[in-house]
């Protein structure tokens, strides 16, 4: 019996507990001060979960038509300590900007998804029929996968009728061409791959061919300083083969691809890439964490106890608070870190290492926006494209959600741009960077597989014969395409 | 008066609706049954041999069967799940046996006992896996500080609970011995299920009839005699079913490796769950998603349909 | 003395009193010793989150790392140099001041003032339809004979074996669809209606075999005083069967209240979402907080845990039940 007193008891509890939680967000004077946009989100409001959206106090029209937007950055999250809080607070800015703008016309909706689920809730959405987004803000690396589960419409006609063509970068443009030759994604801005590395730890600059480097980690290593913090897991899918794994094998001249769609591993370049990484891991010249998955490898990085970090350019929101080898210390914890170590100096960007007689190379891909198959606001959609490539609001996207290059060669020009930090990135990266995928089609497929081999062979088994298993994995990729 | 069924032993009113009352009490759950479960499951099988082509579905017959089986990717797991599978139910039956025989004593605070030890079965499996990755992350997890010191572990770097590349393979080409990250998965996953185990192991100890036991002791058997002859015989039936129990959910469960994980180092534990997941959500291929889903509901129905044929002669 | 078993051979030698009597003292002693041992190992998990949880940033991010953070420059361990403190708390429940709410303070965090809320939605309502659902469907099969009735019992068994991940591809277009035939169509009802089929099967079988235990001469009494079957089934039996409806009703709950995969993707507005897939987004959002992470799973596990406190019994005797005599 006292178990059913119990049991009682702990119903009430929680049906209480409910009733506060949803009473507590219902707050009453939240209501009077919402009413304007009572009639376009009349279902929304009546969720007593629904938290008010920012751009209720600026948008008054009742007419105006919604259009709807994904973005992995999230307004109404407020937290100054989120990893996103860049992306976040640009929203939370420019919506309602935006939205006073195109008062009466358009009134601007951003639903956040997590970054590395956007493409599949799409492709489930617009395979299902589900409700799609007008746009998706989208990187090139995604793009193939888009277009082959048929998720993205075809922008070519209309880009090219844009005064803003013409400015774009052709590499930037030829990221967002599908397999079919034809253009379904916007760029915006371009994330090319670079080294950042503590100039404390390279006086001389960074090393130009893997011989140096090697000569100079061994030098690091006795410091107890690792020369080098990468992401080196299959996590994510085998996020690993688009970063540091491409750069390192495209700096040797290697490529994943034949040219025409099949994968090809097995050449002498990439064999010499991968004896490179191999070496870097047996040396002990990098630590541990960067095999555990997440994005943990580049804690070392932060507290200089590894001296160099390959990665995209974007890097610099990400990698903070910072302490140099010599102990100064950027500890406001944002972007900002990592912008004035490198305005210091105490931070330096460079290209990585590449064999004698050879360009050093990087991966390439390009952030940007795609519009879905049945998105209902497609002409919405395109006027929201147009303001962000005027030159009035590009800058601040390319430097807040694109984390990025502009890929409008005009845009470079800008005021923002001419810090320490773009122009070092720009020079780092100019002209040399490329796409990982090549002619592959099967991307998610390709990266998984690739990611796992060459973890294999530069970690889990230092002894294998590497022509061998790169032939089994292009094997294993090209039997199931 | 004599008939134990009601239908016939007893002259109730014979309406249309009481006749049929056991239909009408059936109906919604069929139908819901018939939605969430039956109709998806043939949906899969259809599914299974189709194929997205630029945003059309193909038939393809049993290619993606084929490319599902034929990669090392799907045999490695099947040995990787085998691995996790056998370390995981046997650690579990074994530790949950030792302790119900702890708590079949009769003691005061025994359901005190049993309380605490049950309270990991209420948490969710991404909890658990999280909560245990967070103990081993490389340089910041608690227990880290005693794997990474290279005095302990191999050099350069000391090692990792979640970044150790398992031991070199016996037999080439079959991922056994396991890595420690499949280990500490068995681990974790054992520790969440240790409660329902033995409280399945306890109920069976409970029916084991004191008075044999004693008369047994009487008798001057020894204590591993009467357990031997005695209790182990009656509680077998019972671990059986808890095996199968564990096996079914060993099977199933993707949460843990999900959050610990997350199949890695490489693909040392990428078990049958998580590769299904991967393919289908991971590399958005349904269609080869659902070919390892109709194999995956193969196994499983065998498991359910033998646990059920033992459950039934057991109990007899 | 010499005594001969039963058997026929010469027992060993009887044990002297004393041996019992230290025995009788030393047993249970040495029974909760090691019962306690058992309680502190399956508890430590937990300790070991509550302890990160409420680290600062700095003392989670320390090299190597420290079991307390309790450490001072002379001392490795002083008991008033903790530095315990709720940062990783605070940032999950974000608490914003607001003069306008309850006690003046705001709880902004998503967790809290979102996903908590609807999990706790999903699973009161999914186990309450499973409840209801798995009682009606219990006893019939209990009590009555019907043809197909094994055959049914055994596939309702079976569907248990079929994976949820690829019948999320199915149940996704099936949602997309009736959003189309219906206009006011509730993501939130479809995904409760999602759960009830998943948490089913294994409550019928509790359901039908606590019914069993009851005993059918009670009906037969109410049969014969005039009752209809509908009528004995809700005033006779029902009540006697509460403890296997309440089993039922709370292994969905949990059940519900832990799953992750069909709540993220069964539903597409953010602020439907279900606490597992905050806890997933907090995963990707703070890499190196692991005291928010372990905060998070504190307080999304704690619910259960005391529901769970409270309602131990039922637990227990469902587990046995649902397991053993199905």
């Amino acid at each position: 019996m006292s178990t059913k007193r119990n049991l009682v008891l702990a119903g009430t509890t929680l049906a209480l507990a409910f009733l506060v939680a949803c009473g507590g967000d219902a707050t009453p004077t939240q209501a009077p001060t919402r009413p304007p946009t009572e009639a376009v989100q009349a279902t929304e409001a009546s969720q007593a979960t629904e938290a008010p959206l920012p751009t209720d106090t600026a948008a008054p029209a009742a007419e105006a038509q919604q259009f709807i937007t994904w973005y992995q950055y999230d307004e109404q999250n407020e937290d100054p300590k989120s990893d996103e809080r860049v992306g976040n607070a640009y929203l939370r800015k420019t919506i309602p900007l935006f939205n006073e703008q195109f008062s009466g016309k358009l009134t601007w909706v951003n639903q956040p998804q997590a970054w590395d689920k956007m493409t599949l809730a799409l492709v489930a959405a617009v395979q299902g029929g589900g409700e799609v987004p007008d746009l998706m803000h989208t990187g090139s690396g995604e793009l193939v996968t888009l277009y082959n589960n048929g998720a993205v419409e075809d922008l070519t006609d209309w880009i090219k009728s844009m005064p803003w063509f013409s400015d774009l970068d052709p590499n930037a443009v030829q990221a967002c061409t599908a397999p079919d030759g034809r253009i379904y994604c916007v760029p915006v801005s371009e994330q090319p791959q670079l080294v950042f590395y503590w100039s404390e730890h390279f006086p001389n600059g960074y090393p130009k061919t893997p011989e140096d480097f090697l000569k100079q980690a061994e030098e690091l290593k006795q410091k107890n300083v690792y020369a080098i913090t990468y992401f080196g897991s299959t996590d994510f899918d085998g996020e690993g083969t688009t970063r540091y794994f491409w750069m390192a094998v495209s700096s040797f001249g290697g490529t994943f691809d034949d040219g025409q769609g099949n994968m090809r591993l097995n050449t002498p370049e990439n064999v010499n890439a991968i004896e490179f990484m191999r070496e870097i891991v047996a040396k002990g010249y990098s630590p541990e964490i960067v095999f555990a998955g997440k994005f943990q490898e580049e804690e070392p990085m932060k507290t200089a106890e590894a001296a160099s970090f390959p990665t995209g350019v974007f890097g610099y929101r990400y990698v903070n608070p910072l302490k140099s080898p010599s102990g100064k210390e950027y500890n406001t914890k944002t972007e900002k870190d990592m912008l004035d170590a490198i305005e210091a100096g105490d931070v330096k960007l460079s290209s990585f290492v590449a064999p004698e007689g050879q360009k050093p190379s990087c991966g390439l891909s390009v952030s940007g926006f795609v519009i879905p198959k049945g998105a209902k606001n497609m002409d919405g959609a395109k006027q929201y494209l147009n303001w962000i490539m005027d030159p009035q609001n590009n800058p601040d996207w390319v430097q807040a959600p694109g984390a990025g290059l502009p890929a409008l060669g005009s845009i470079r020009a800008a005021q923002t741009f001419q810090t320490t930090f773009y122009k070092q990135a720009i020079e780092a990266t100019a002209g040399l960077c490329k796409p990982w995928y090549g002619s592959l089609t099967k991307l998610p497929d390709a990266k998984k597989v690739i990611a796992t081999a060459i973890y294999r062979l530069i970690k889990e088994d230092p002894t294998a014969d590497i022509a061998a298993e790169l032939t089994k994995a292009q094997d294993e990729y090209n039997n199931n395409k | 008066m004599t008939g134990s069924r009601s239908s016939s032993g007893v002259r109730i009113r014979q309406g249309f609706f009481s006749r049929t009352l056991p239909f009408w009490l059936l109906l919604p759950t069929l139908i819901v049954l018939a939605a969430v479960q039956f109709y998806p499951a043939f949906y899969s099988i259809f599914l299974s041999t189709q194929e997205f082509q630029a945003g059309n579905m193909k038939y393809v017959g049993l290619r993606n069967y084929e490319r599902v089986f034929s990669t090392s990717t799907f045999s490695d797991s099947l040995f990787i799940t085998f691995a996790f599978l056998a370390g995981y139910a046997t650690l579990t039956l074994v530790s949950s046996f030792v302790v119900a025989l702890f708590l079949n004593r009769k003691l005061r605070l025994s359901s005190l006992y049993l309380t605490v030890i049950f309270i990991p079965w209420v948490l969710s499996d991404v909890i658990v896996g999280l909560v245990f990755r967070l103990f081993v992350v490389p340089d910041y997890g608690l227990l880290s500080s005693f794997f990474a010191d290279p005095a302990l572990f191999g050099p350069p770097n000391g090692v990792s609970i979640l970044t150790t590349p398992p031991p070199p393979q016996v037999v080439p080409g079959i991922p056994l011995p396991p890595a420690p990250a499949l280990i500490y998965l068995i681990f974790a996953s054992a520790w969440k299920a240790v409660p329902f185990t033995t409280v399945l192991i306890l109920a069976a100890l409970q029916t084991v009839p004191r008075e044999i036991l004693e008369s047994a002791s009487i008798d001057g058997a020894s204590a591993f005699n009467s357990f031997r002859f005695i209790t182990f015989p009656l509680v077998l039936p019972t671990m059986v079913v808890a095996l199968f129990n564990l096996t079914l959910g060993g099977v199933n469960g993707v949460g843990m490796v999900f959050s610990l994980t997350n199949g890695g180092p490489g693909t040392a534990t990428e078990v049958l769950s998580f590769l299904l997941y991967t393919i289908g959500f991971g590399r958005l291929e349904f269609g080869r998603a659902a070919a390892l889903s109709v194999f995956m509901a193969v196994i499983n129905l065998a498991l359910i349909l033998f646990t059920l044929r033992l459950s039934r002669t057991g109990r007899a | 003395m010499q005594v001969t078993g039963t058997s026929g051979r010469p027992a060993p030698l009887p044990r002297s009193a004393r041996y019992y009597r230290v025995r009788k003292v030393l047993q249970p002693w040495f029974y909760n010793s090691a019962l306690i041992f058992i309680c502190v190992l399956m508890l430590l998990p937990v300790l070991g989150t509550l302890n990160i949880s409420f680290r600062r940033q700095v003392d989670v991010q320390r090299k190597p790392p420290v079991l307390f953070p309790c450490d001072t420059p002379e001392r490795s361990f002083d008991i008033r140099a903790c530095r315990f403190v709720l940062e990783g708390y605070e940032r999950i429940i974000g608490p914003k001041p607001n003069p306008n709410a309850l006690f003046g303070v705001e709880l902004a965090g998503r967790m809290i003032s979102t996903y908590l809320p609807n999990t706790l939605l999903y699973a009161l309502g999914a186990s309450v339809i499973v409840t209801t659902l798995a009682g009606m469907a219990g006893y019939a099969f209990s009590r009555y004979h019907f043809r197909l009735r094994r055959t049914l019992m055994v596939a309702i068994l079976a569907i248990t074996g079929i994976p949820l991940l690829t019948n999320l591809i199915a149940l996704y277009q099936m949602g997309v669809t009736l959003r189309k035939a219906f206009p006011g169509y509730e993501e939130r009802i479809f995904l409760i209606f999602v759960y009830v089929g998943f948490f089913l099967p294994f409550s019928i079988w509790i359901v039908k075999s606590f019914f069993d235990t009851i005993p059918r001469e009670l009906e037969e009494a109410s049969f014969i005083d005039g009752c209809t079957p509908f009528e004995s089934l809700w005033r006779i039996v029902t009540p006697l069967a509460t403890p296997g409806l309440a089993s039922a009703f709370l292994l969905s709950f949990v059940g519900v209240w832990n799953e992750f995969i069909a709540g993220y993707l069964l539903v597409s507005k953010n602020t439907l979402k279900t606490a597992m897939f905050g806890l997933y987004d907090f995963i990707g959002q703070f890499v190196i907080g692991y005291q928010v992470l372990a905060a998070a799973c504190i307080l999304i596990a704690l619910p259960v845990v005391i529901l769970f406190l409270f309602t131990r019994q039922v637990f227990f005797r469902a587990m046995v039940e649902g397991a053993l005599k199905g």
